[in-house]
């Protein structure tokens, strides 16, 4: 933003360096693209970590296939693994890993910064984001941060191997032996997470900045879109859950660096070490408090940008308004400042005592209540809708009994009597991996699939498409419905081999838990086999989104979908400021099937035929009355 | 492109943008302290340890307080003067401003290097509680003469801190799984006087092939040359035993052909069978690289290690194992803490006698601190002058205790149980003679509050004065640190609030200093941004100042 | 906020007597806890002389915000911003030290310095 006098006007036609343009750039649509893309390459490492477990897991005693392990130096393997097989301390590590990039570098970046950055600023009519040089910045300090992490695979201590929690004090005592702390995988994972932090610290002022200050003319709070709510949302949650996190990281990092015992009990004791050299009175229930302060409303930060991209797609292939889109305003207001004050549903088992629990018991029941509003009402706006089963939609419509499962299956761990059993088994793995992978994820191919038109001026192909949702809705079902029935049945989550040294052999023995678990345990092999099949079946989405760019059907208009929000006013793709003239809103953001109109849709920029002779004065002020919809529909909008 | 409302307010909100990014930024900081805040009560309510109150000298804080309220007033001033397009007045706030953020910063630094030279030991063994007596002070410099320490000047080229382990070293072996740490290698090379060879002890053989001969002379590059014959044999025999592994699971298979039910247990009784006959036919394909290198040296010489780097768990009497994983041979020599104490803590004696039901007094009497016969090379006088200021304080503390009395009140467990560096200091200027403090304290001229004396601005100086002195042997140190983060939970949570503080007071006048040194074109074609920008900067100027308004009396005066 | 220049002129009397007011409470939070006559409670330092720290503090913090950060005269969206932050950060303060002082926790009644001093049950139940 620099001040020079220099025309504004010719930006669109300035011929940046393609470093300016592509690496560097502070369009906020380049910058998406870029999160997009390394969130995506994340996604894909923490999908092979998880591959390599859920092998070992399987079958603890064989080595890895020369497809798993091509990826490791000679070298690598003979120093991580036991003759080619996974041992514990590099199940360790990759468990730890895959948890971190898949939840830090791989979703939130997608969801939020990806999707976020790209579609707000359009859905709102704004040029760009309130701070483009920021924007920039968060991305490349967020890659700064998901490198420096990943680099640790390759030093001697390996990467972080504490769990994507990192509690102390297992975390503050894992590579002590390393004399310079600087090198060592914890203290890189610690690192990376402060910069993680600055880097969403950076996107969430940008994020809620531009929502305040951005809006187009008319464009007043009840006309936002669902996806800018749920952004605005988000960001908030960004901005005050991350920072108590980053307190604790700095805090472990000082552990580590300086030697310090904020989260050290006295008279720790440790195998090689013996009594360690701390001074004590530490406490580990801080860190856990201070890392699920933010880890709850983290669960929300990842949910919320699906939501919103689902709730976006519904409407658009119904044809007719999201139902509820009042209550679902305030639903996701509420449901993100409850998000504060449950995350204690996380410790019950840390000896808090039963009173704060029975505090926080109750407030994660509440937090359901919003959750059903959000989910109900979309699946109420199917009703009577003459349903578009585009690519987009397939996958909207499998998130909502996908998420479903994972949010029901959530409710038996909320109370803390039932929680007793369930804590650290499988079963807390499904419920989660139910909202992540089959929940948010297809909520996120969902909206890829919706805003790629947009972004290229291309369809993606139906065909390739069907080949990838199928196939992986089913092995999402059988790789993370397993997951339910043996945790019930006691597995715990951190087995490197998957329960076969509980097993008891002789069917007449009396070791009740050997029995289930070896009734259990071939289910093993039926989740990994899924994933498996599921790692197959993404291979048509990525050809998909490369021939698609190349060779996919153009669209032909710049609303390929007949939607009605602000992005689909734009230039295919829209170029350097987004709009051709600014844009003015009318109305609400789900005008479908307006029995006054002569279209299915009505779109928010469209002018409403009565009002011209007025529109040279100001469209801000005109807006409100000119519009007739408000008054119609008997909900009296605040002016 | 131009993005709206980057000078002007939008209409609506009735703001800039800059503002509305600095208050949600703002806002965020509020959460950042507060998680720091929080880990701040939580350590101290339920700390297991007495948790240092009122510690710190108040004097640099406070003016410290002084400086950023000066500042912030001035930052005021800066962008008032904007608003009235005064560039000169401008200039000169915001340049006292910045000069207020320096010399915060050097104040800081006072504070944080007499903290780095300060030594804490705190004892361990005795009875009937565990001695947890604290002694504080400054070490001394020695230097080693034959196996004794003696005192040595302080730019003596030899001299060391007297808190180091004398390790008589005979022999060093190398661990190879891990690279050896390059700065332990060097200490080690440094540290050998001339004419000591430091060599390869047998031949290091891979497979029946010498890599390299006994008796080749320790070196970096050699070590390299070890760590990289060992990685590579490591590895072939990985890999031959992979291949093996791989065989046996395939015939497994194809025996037992589609898996059903249970067939895990069988496969897992074949595998194990199998497993036998794998090991005989690979065993002579191993290469067998051995996993450590002895080096023998030509005639033993004393090492001396930094504590730091060998867990206490791993030090013996004979064998010393560093972090690394290299093991050195040989014998320990007496390794004292040699140190000028002065203040003496026993409130946490004190508290774990009351948890254990035992009188705190007696437990105190036991401790080694004031049974223990001073003797030796580094001390010069044989007479335990820590008792006779024991003794001083128990004078001072009758005194203390009826003067208090008198008013309805206690004497804390402070002035029960500790003896701080200006009473050391007042008891050694009445040589240490119990009757003497006791007619000063009736005279009202034991010591003065020393708020304003700057010959203590950051603590005991032991330049202007001469303190005690003691020589704490190895066994009876429990634990021992400078007054950094190590020390304590205090030390810990004071230095990473202030050091986060003090990191935002630097990247603010980074930004102040900007837009007082880069702001004057800006001021000519667009004062009004200007002033906007620097109102944005003030903001989180004021908020620094706003913590530290919490952080003075929280870690100074509570 | 003061944007006139009359405004501006004014406000830079107001700021220096709010400065000046700054240095005097932090002398007086320095000698109360200093002076031996001016402590109040118990000897050296205890719970009163923490509440009173904190609440110069608390003043002293809400002068800076209110005439230096100008929130006297600001937008209510900036209360909303702050009041939310404070809110989250008191939660978290709060709850957190909640945790630990939970009045039935196992071997909370035995603490005397506790936050709860329950009386410790009867260790046979009386049937």
């Amino acid at each position: 933003m620099s001040a020079e006098s220099h025309d504004h006007h010719d930006d669109h036609h300035h011929v940046l360096p393609w470093w300016k343009k592509y690496l560097f750039s502070t369009d906020h649509k380049t910058i998406g693209i870029q999160y997009g893309l390394a969130a995506g390459a994340f996604l894909l490492f923490g999908f092979f970590l998880m591959i390599v477990m859920r092998w070992s897991i399987a079958y603890p005693h064989e080595p890895l296939p020369g497809y798993l392990s091509w990826i490791f130096t000679d070298g690598w393997k003979a120093r991580w693994l036991d003759d080619g097989k996974v041992t514990g301390d590099t199940y360790n590590m990759f468990g730890a890993m895959h948890g971190t990039i898949m939840v830090f570098l791989g979703v939130v970046p997608l969801g939020f910064a990806a999707f976020g950055n790209y579609v707000t600023p359009l859905q709102i009519g704004a040029p760009d984001m309130a701070f483009p040089k920021l924007n920039m910045a968060s991305f490349w300090v967020y890659l700064a941060g998901g490198l420096i992490m990943c680099m640790s695979f390759f030093m001697e201590s390996g990467a972080a191997k504490s769990g994507w929690t990192n509690y102390s004090p297992l975390a503050g005592v894992a590579d002590r032996q390393i004399v310079n702390q600087l090198l060592a995988g914890q203290t890189q994972w610690l690192i990376g997470l402060v910069l993680l932090i600055t880097s969403s610290l950076l996107g969430s002022v940008n994020f809620v900045t531009t929502i305040i200050q951005l809006r187009a003319k008319g464009l007043t709070w009840m006309r936002l879109p669902f996806f800018v709510w749920a952004m605005l949302v988000t960001g908030f949650l960004l901005l005050l859950a991350f920072p108590p996190l980053e307190a604790a990281g700095i805090m472990q990092l000082m552990d580590r660096m300086a030697g310090s015992s904020f989260f050290m009990p006295s008279g720790l004791f440790s195998k090689s070490d013996g009594v360690l050299d701390l001074s004590g009175s530490g406490s580990p229930l801080l860190y856990q408090h201070l890392f699920w302060f933010l880890g709850h409303p983290e669960v929300y930060v990842l949910l919320l940008p699906a939501i919103a991209c689902v709730a976006e797609i519904i409407p658009a292939n119904t044809r007719k308004p999201l139902w509820g889109y009042k209550p679902m305003v305030w639903a996701v207001v509420i449901l993100g400042f409850l998000s504060f004050i449950v995350w204690a549903h996380h410790m019950y088992l840390t000896g808090m005592g039963p009173v704060i629990s029975t505090f926080f018991q109750t407030t994660t029941v509440l937090i359901s209540v919003p959750s059903v509003i959000l989910l109900t009402s979309m699946i109420i706006s199917l009703w009577g809708g003459s349903i578009r089963f585009t690519m987009p939609m397939i996958w909207a419509a499998a998130f909502l009994p996908m998420f479903g499962i994972g949010g029901l299956t959530g409710l038996p761990l909320a109370f803390n009597l039932a929680d007793l059993h369930l804590h650290d088994t499988y079963y807390v793995i499904g419920h989660f991996h139910y909202v992540v992978a089959p929940g948010i994820l297809f909520g996120l191919f969902a909206g890829v699939y919706h805003w790629y038109p947009k972004m290229t001026g291309r369809f993606m192909d139906n065909t390739l498409g069907h080949l990838h949702f199928w196939p992986s809705l089913v092995a999402m079902n059988f790789l993370f419905f397993p997951m339910l029935t043996q945790g019930m049945a006691g597995f715990h989550r951190r087995w490197y081999n998957g329960g076969e040294g509980y097993i008891e052999k002789d069917p007449e023995g009396i070791n009740i838990f050997g029995q289930t678990v070896a009734e259990n345990i071939h289910l093993n092999e039926v989740m990994t086999t899924a994933a498996f099949a599921l790692a197959l079946f993404q291979l048509p989405f990525l050809i998909n989104m490369v021939v698609s760019y190349f060779w996919g059907k153009k669209v032909t208009s710049d609303n390929p979908w007949d939607a009605t929000t602000l992005e689909w006013a734009t230039p295919t793709p829209p170029g350097h400021g987004n709009f051709v003239t600014d844009p003015s809103v009318y109305r609400g953001p789900y005008e479908y099937s307006r029995p006054d109109h002569d279209k299915d849709y009505f779109p928010q920029w469209e002018e409403p035929k009565r009002s011209t002779e007025q529109e040279s004065d100001s469209p801000a002020e005109l807006a409100p009355v000119a519009d007739d919809v408000e008054s119609q529909s008997g909900e009296g909008e605040a002016h | 492109m131009e993005i709206p409302f980057v000078v002007n307010a939008r209409k609506d909100t009735g703001l800039f943008n800059s503002k509305v990014g600095i208050w949600l930024f703002l806002a965020s900081e509020v959460t950042l302290f507060g998680g720091l805040f929080s880990g701040y009560l939580f350590l101290r309510l339920f700390a297991d340890f007495p948790w240092p109150e009122r510690t710190l000298p108040v004097l640099p804080g406070l003016i410290n307080t002084f400086v950023l309220i000066g500042s912030s007033v001035t930052v005021v001033f800066a962008w008032a003067a904007l608003k009235m397009r005064e560039w000169r007045k401008f200039q000169i706030h915001m340049s006292i401003t910045l000069a207020c953020a320096a010399l915060f910063m050097v104040l800081k630094g006072i504070e944080y290097n007499a903290k780095f030279h300060h030594q804490a030991v705190r004892l361990s063994g005795g009875s009937p509680v565990e001695d947890f007596a604290v002694i504080e002070g400054h070490v001394h410099k020695v230097k080693l003469e034959g196996d004794h320490l003696v005192h040595a000047d302080k730019n003596d080229q030899e001299a060391f801190y007297a808190n180091q382990l004398i390790f008589k070293a005979e022999s060093v072996t190398f661990a190879l799984k891990r690279p050896a740490h390059e700065a332990y290698l060097q200490m080690i090379l440094d540290q050998a006087p001339e004419g000591v060879e430091i060599t390869l002890a047998d031949d290091y053989k891979v497979g029946g092939e010498v890599i390299l001969e006994k008796g080749e002379p320790l070196s970096v590059e050699m070590m390299d040359q070890l760590e990289a014959a060992y990685l590579d044999a490591i590895s072939k025999d990985t890999k031959i035993r992979t291949a093996f592994e791989k065989a046996s699971w395939k015939w497994i298979r194809d025996e037992k052909g589609v898996t059903e039910q249970g067939t895990y247990v069988v496969e897992m009784d074949l595998w194990k069978e199998r497993r036998k006959e794998d090991v005989k036919n690979y065993s002579p394909l191993m290469l067998r690289a051995p996993a450590e290198a002895e080096f023998a040296i030509s005639a033993p010489f004393n090492l001396r290690l930094d504590p730091d780097d060998v867990p206490p768990g791993l030090r013996g009497d004979s064998q010393m194992t560093l972090r690394d994983d290299t093991v050195i041979k040989g014998q320990l020599l007496e390794s004292p803490i040699v140190m000028a104490v002065d203040a003496i803590d026993f409130r946490h004696t004190a508290m774990r006698a009351e948890k254990e039901g035992i009188d705190p007094m007696k437990a105190i009497e036991s401790s080694w601190v004031l049974t223990h016969q001073p003797k030796g090379h580094g001390v010069e006088h044989s007479e335990n002058t820590l008792k006779k200021a024991w003794e001083c304080h128990q004078a001072w503390l009758s005194f203390e205790t009826e003067r208090l009395e008198k008013k309805g009140r206690k004497p804390t467990d402070q002035d029960k149980y500790r003896i701080n560096w200006d009473q050391m200091i007042a008891y050694q200027q009445l040589d240490f003679d119990p009757q003497k403090v006791r007619s000063a304290s009736d005279d009202g001229t034991l010591y003065e509050t020393h708020l304003f004396d700057l010959s203590g601005f950051a603590g005991a100086n032991h330049d202007k004065h001469h303190f005690p002195e003691v020589e704490i042997p190895r066994e009876k140190v429990g634990f021992e640190s400078t007054f950094t983060p190590k020390w304590n939970t205090y030390y810990a949570i004071y230095f990473t609030i202030t050091g986060l503080h003090g990191l935002h007071v630097i990247g603010g006048a980074i930004v102040l200093g900007y837009y007082l040194f880069f702001g004057r074109k800006m001021y000519e074609s667009n004062p009004e941004w200007l002033a906007n920008r620097v109102e944005v900067g003030g903001l989180f100027w004021h908020f620094v100042d706003l913590v530290w308004i919490f952080l003075f009396p929280i870690l100074y005066l509570m | 906020m003061a944007g006139s220049i009359e405004e501006v002129k004014k406000a830079k009397k107001l700021y220096l007597f709010i400065g000046t007011l700054l240095f005097v409470f932090t002398v007086i939070t320095v000698l109360v806890a200093t002076v031996e006559w001016l402590d109040f409670g118990d000897h050296g330092f205890d719970g009163i002389d923490a509440t009173i720290g904190l609440a110069i503090a608390t003043f002293k913090a809400s002068l800076v915000m209110l005439i230096f950060m100008h929130l006297n005269h600001e937008k209510g969206l900036i209360y909303f911003f702050y009041g939310l932050a404070i809110f989250m950060a008191a939660a978290c303060m709060i709850l957190i030290g909640w945790t630990k002082a939970d009045p039935i926790r196992d071997g909370n009644w035995e603490r005397a310095d506790g936050f709860y001093n329950l009386e410790k049950p009867a260790t046979k139940p009386e049937h």
